[in-house]
């Protein structure tokens, strides 16, 4: 089919890479933003800018929380279509599960709980069979957050990152799975193709033609950030390995459930009830001793994770897990105890090379270290991959326009539009949730809900925009698009700074030096963006004048380069 | 705070590494330093000042984190220096001109 090897490879980084490369600039653009999710949160919840607490004492806050804790209306709802017969009402449900987490990030609390429910299942494979609850609570009081509150960093950022907010069918986390999946394959088509990756390797050219300083940037954001790259879509494809190989719940089900049972009787910790009740004895008590065994281990922490399993029974047990603060793994070293006795049934022993791989790769990812450098240097990988990808998408433009221009095709055209709003776009979209954010007001119901509409609102308007101001790529001329949209970055990033201020007092003056970061750093960040932003749209402006003037600078030169 | 001043310690090994090994490059030597020829004997010194910075980095890493994250950190630190040499030979390419100081003009 092709020539050579090399064009072959060619073809492959093109074409799934475009395909594609508009998945994969929201998966990093949005996973770039999820470093600094729980920051994100302070910002749109202002009443959560309190530092962070550890996990607070279960026998006197936790476990009135757990008792008034009830099935929520979402699942409830999901739930109800999946079985046969009305599900009894939530203050008559049996919690037969509970767990909290938190990082050393979060002044917020997460709790949860699984409910019993009595109803049989349509689907008679279909074995789980609980309700869940879930909540928000501040640690130091035990009150819980209203849920029309969203945490925009950690409920809608995240997620988005990894299931584009597409749950039917998990379809969002196939089509991401899928654009890793050719991430990396663009990878290495994209060495393969690459004919001076050394010799070039810290080549960018500005002030050359579009298409050559587009491509020396996609290929220095590519290369130098090649390990990021991989290792980010590589450790994304693990984290949803059960999601994308659902074997222990089709083809390997049976033999799943067996393991289950064996590994119960091996670690003590009981598969199923035992049907005979039992109180919950001090868990306070435990942590003391999960503590004490951290120390004795010299490996001093704090409490990450907590779940307590078959909840009123004999068979119960507390597992205690460490925060992996000072680790890559998020959680880990976990203490167990019997729920009635507080008898120590088992203390997890070193994890076994897989595991320890395994909790490597996905901690690396999931980040819930305290390594603040660490941290920034992932937003520099992940803003390099934005920039990537950006770039690509602008090259294979640049090499077109002229030739479909001449053809009276509109090819580049649709992709230039869709490029704008994957990348301007995106950040307006973006921008505009956190406006939302601060000019919805407080008692608004399903305020969450509105935030979301409007992100996605915004995103409409900047596709439609970019559309119809793409019209000048038809004649090989540079979208205005990308000039206009990058001062609406410039102008909605100062905006909500100011409506920051504006609604809460927390200006930067304040949040410096009170050394509130969360917030502080926030702002400053807007601002850069506000900058970079303006700067851009400046430059976009002279290239659109001089593109119009003969005396141009090289856009004739023609760019050496394999790529299609 | 010995962690933070080791930490910078070993950004600005990478940083420096980064920029030998760019300048070791015949066109970023001529970026940096005009139309004066890149000697081979030039060439290995700044190759291996590169080698020696970058390798000394990951050993500070070693000493400020645990190994896993010490990892982490160090082949992060090169795609960020590997970055900053990238943008300054394109925008201030002169500001190189430091880490190559202590080479007497021939």
């Amino acid at each position: 089919m092709f020539a050579n090897f090399r064009l072959s490879m060619t073809w492959l980084h093109t074409w799934f890479g475009l395909v594609l490369g508009y998945v994969l600039m929201a998966c990093f653009f949005f996973g770039t933003l999820s470093v600094f999710d729980r920051e994100i949160d302070r910002w749109s919840i202002p009443e959560t800018r309190f530092p962070a607490q550890p996990m607070p004492s279960f026998d006197n806050v936790l476990k009135p929380v757990f008792e008034k804790l009830r099935a929520h209306p979402d699942d409830m709802a999901a739930t109800a279509e999946r079985v046969i017969g009305p599900l009894p009402h939530p203050d008559t449900m049996r919690m037969s599960s509970l767990y909290a987490y938190t990082t050393h990030r979060d002044p917020v609390l997460g709790v949860g709980g699984e409910f019993d429910i009595p109803n049989k299942p349509k689907d008679p494979t279909d074995d789980h069979l609980h309700v869940h609850g879930y909540a928000t609570i501040d640690p130091r009081s035990g009150a819980t957050l209203s849920d029309d509150q969203l945490k925009i960093g950690s409920e809608f950022f995240y997620p988005m990152h990894y299931s584009l907010h597409l749950h039917w069918l998990n379809l969002g986390y196939w089509i991401v799975g899928l654009a890793a999946l050719v991430m990396l394959a663009a990878l290495v088509s994209g060495v393969v193709m690459h004919r001076k990756l050394f010799r070039e390797l810290f080549t960018f050219r500005p002030n050359k033609s579009t298409q050559r300083s587009v491509l020396d940037l996609h290929n220095l954001t590519g290369v130098v950030a090649l390990p990021f790259h991989f290792f980010f879509a590589l450790t994304g494809l693990i984290i949803f390995s059960g999601v994308y190989f659902p074997l222990g719940e089709t083809l390997l089900k049976p033999l799943a459930e067996r393991q289950e049972v064996l590994q119960a009787d091996r670690t003590g910790l009981a598969h199923e009830p035992a049907g005979i009740a039992a109180p919950l004895s001090s868990v306070d008590a435990m942590v003391l001793e999960a503590k004490r065994r951290w120390d004795k281990r010299g490996m001093p922490g704090e409490v990450g994770y907590l779940l307590i399993e078959h909840i009123g029974d004999q068979n119960s047990f507390v597992s205690i897990f460490r925060a992996g603060s000072d680790q890559v793994a998020s959680v880990g070293q976990g203490v167990h105890f019997e729920a009635a006795t507080g008898k120590v049934i088992r203390e997890d022993p070193p994890p076994t090379a897989v595991t320890a791989v395994n909790d490597y790769l996905a901690g690396l990812h999931l980040q819930q270290f305290r390594h603040w450098v660490l941290r920034w240097l992932y937003v520099v990988g992940g803003l390099a991959g934005c920039v990537c990808i950006a770039t690509g998408i602008i090259f294979f433009v640049e090499k077109r326009k002229m030739q479909h221009a001449k053809a009276n095709v509109g090819g580049a055209r649709i992709v230039d539009a869709l490029g704008v709003t994957t990348v301007t776009g995106m950040v307006i979209a973006t921008l505009s949730i956190l406006i939302a954010n601060r000019l919805l007001p407080a008692d608004l119901p399903l305020r969450g809900h509105w935030e979301e509409g409007i992100f996605w609102l915004a995103w409409l308007a900047s596709l439609l925009h970019a559309f119809w101001r793409t019209a000048p790529v038809l004649q090989s001329r540079l979208a205005p698009a990308w000039r206009e949209q990058c001062w609406t970055i410039a102008l909605l990033s100062v905006a909500a700074v100011l409506l920051n201020w504006i609604t809460t007092g927390d200006h930067l003056a304040a949040t410096i030096s009170r050394t509130y970061w969360p917030i502080a750093g926030f702002d400053l960040s807007m601002l850069v963006v506000a900058s970079i932003a303006a700067l851009s749209a400046r430059a976009l402006g002279r290239r659109e004048r001089n593109a119009t003037d003969p005396s141009d600078d090289d856009q004739d030169e023609p760019v050496e380069t394999a790529h299609a | 705070m010995l962690s933070a001043l080791l930490l910078l310690f070993a950004t600005l090994c990478t940083v420096f590494g980064m920029a030998w090994f760019a300048l070791a490059k015949e066109s970023h030597w001529v970026q940096v330093r005009g139309p004066k020829p890149l000697t081979p004997a030039r060439q290995r010194i700044l190759r291996t000042l590169a080698a020696i910075s970058i390798a000394t980095s990951l050993m500070v890493c070693l000493i400020a984190d645990h190994p896993t994250m010490a990892a982490l950190v160090w082949i992060m630190l090169l795609a960020a220096s590997a970055l900053i040499v990238a943008f300054t030979l394109s925008w201030r390419a002169h500001w190189l001109r430091i880490s190559v100081a202590w080479l007497q003009s021939k």
